[in-house]
């Protein structure tokens, strides 16, 4: 498989963001932090009216997108800025575009996109493949 | 003078070390569910979600997430976002492997934001070691901290 610059990364969609995920990572992160379990405290703390998903699931969906487009490939490095919540029953969709290619190493631009919302985490990867 | 001036300094805790007591170990059984909570099956060949460069070293690093906030002198209950992350692997993360955590607080810097006031801008930086002592990955965190009570 080959991969050129300006090439688009199949896309990684997530229909609807789980509040059941949502507990299950409290327990793999060990932090309990009630708006990512609670809806009340969500509303109590003036952040909305759905349960708020961990930071890092959020990573993890672009990590499935760009191991799902390059079978077989490692990450080397990723770096996401966050730059705006998704909350329970989001539609998320993982995407991303190729800006450098130097041998076996793909540079790639990522984002995470909310349906109705636009790009809540946004940031660069280097996969080995 | 600067706006900044008037403030209080945020907390003098570059240098503060982060390193796990303990190892952390990637279980199978856990991969597999928290790949499936991602909506994908976990690999066959026996590596991790590379997720785990956060789940690991967060879970391992000798401080609770409130522990972390209050070295910081800030309360967890006053919302410590997420402002960004990076994670530069040497090599894949395998189930069944075992790490141990080290790192530190690289600074901790406050700001005025338009949007959140007052805010102390944590990073901080972890490294996932295998047993025999080299780095799998490391990863620098970026925390915001909203200072409400210097809003």
């Amino acid at each position: 498989m080959s991969y050129a610059v300006g090439d688009s990364l199949p896309p990684f969609v997530i229909n609807s963001v789980s509040p059941a995920a949502m507990k299950e990572w409290a327990v793999f992160l060990a932090d309990p932090n009630p708006i990512h379990l609670d809806v009340e405290v969500v509303k109590a703390k003036g952040l909305g009216d759905r349960v708020i998903n961990q930071g890092p699931i959020n990573v993890a969906y672009l990590m499935n997108m760009l191991l799902a487009a390059f079978p077989g490939g490692r990450i080397e490095s990723m770096d996401t800025r966050f730059l705006d919540n998704v909350y329970g029953g989001d539609t998320v969709t993982a995407s991303g575009r190729v800006t450098a290619v130097d041998g076996r190493r793909v540079s790639c631009d990522i984002s995470l996109d909310v349906e109705g919302r636009g790009t809540v985490n946004a940031g660069t990867a280097t996969v080995q493949i | 003078m600067s706006e900044l001036a008037e403030l209080p300094p945020a907390p003098d805790v570059a240098g503060f070390k982060l390193d796990g007591a303990g190892t952390f170990t990637i279980s199978a059984v856990e991969n597999a569910a928290l790949c499936r909570s991602t909506g994908v099956e976990p690999a066959r060949d026996g590596t991790a979600h590379p997720i785990y460069y956060y789940i690991a070293t967060q879970v391992a690093m000798g401080q609770t997430v409130a522990g972390l906030c209050a070295v910081c002198d800030f309360d967890v209950e006053d919302g410590p976002m997420m402002g960004s992350s990076t994670a530069r692997f040497a090599v894949a993360l395998r189930t069944g492997g075992e790490y141990r955590v080290s790192g530190e607080i690289l600074s901790v810097v406050r700001k005025r934001s338009r949007k959140l006031g007052v805010m102390d801008v944590l990073t901080y930086r972890l490294r996932l070691h295998e047993t025999g002592g080299q780095v799998a990955v490391e990863t620098d965190n970026v925390w915001v901290l909203p200072r409400k009570e210097l809003a």
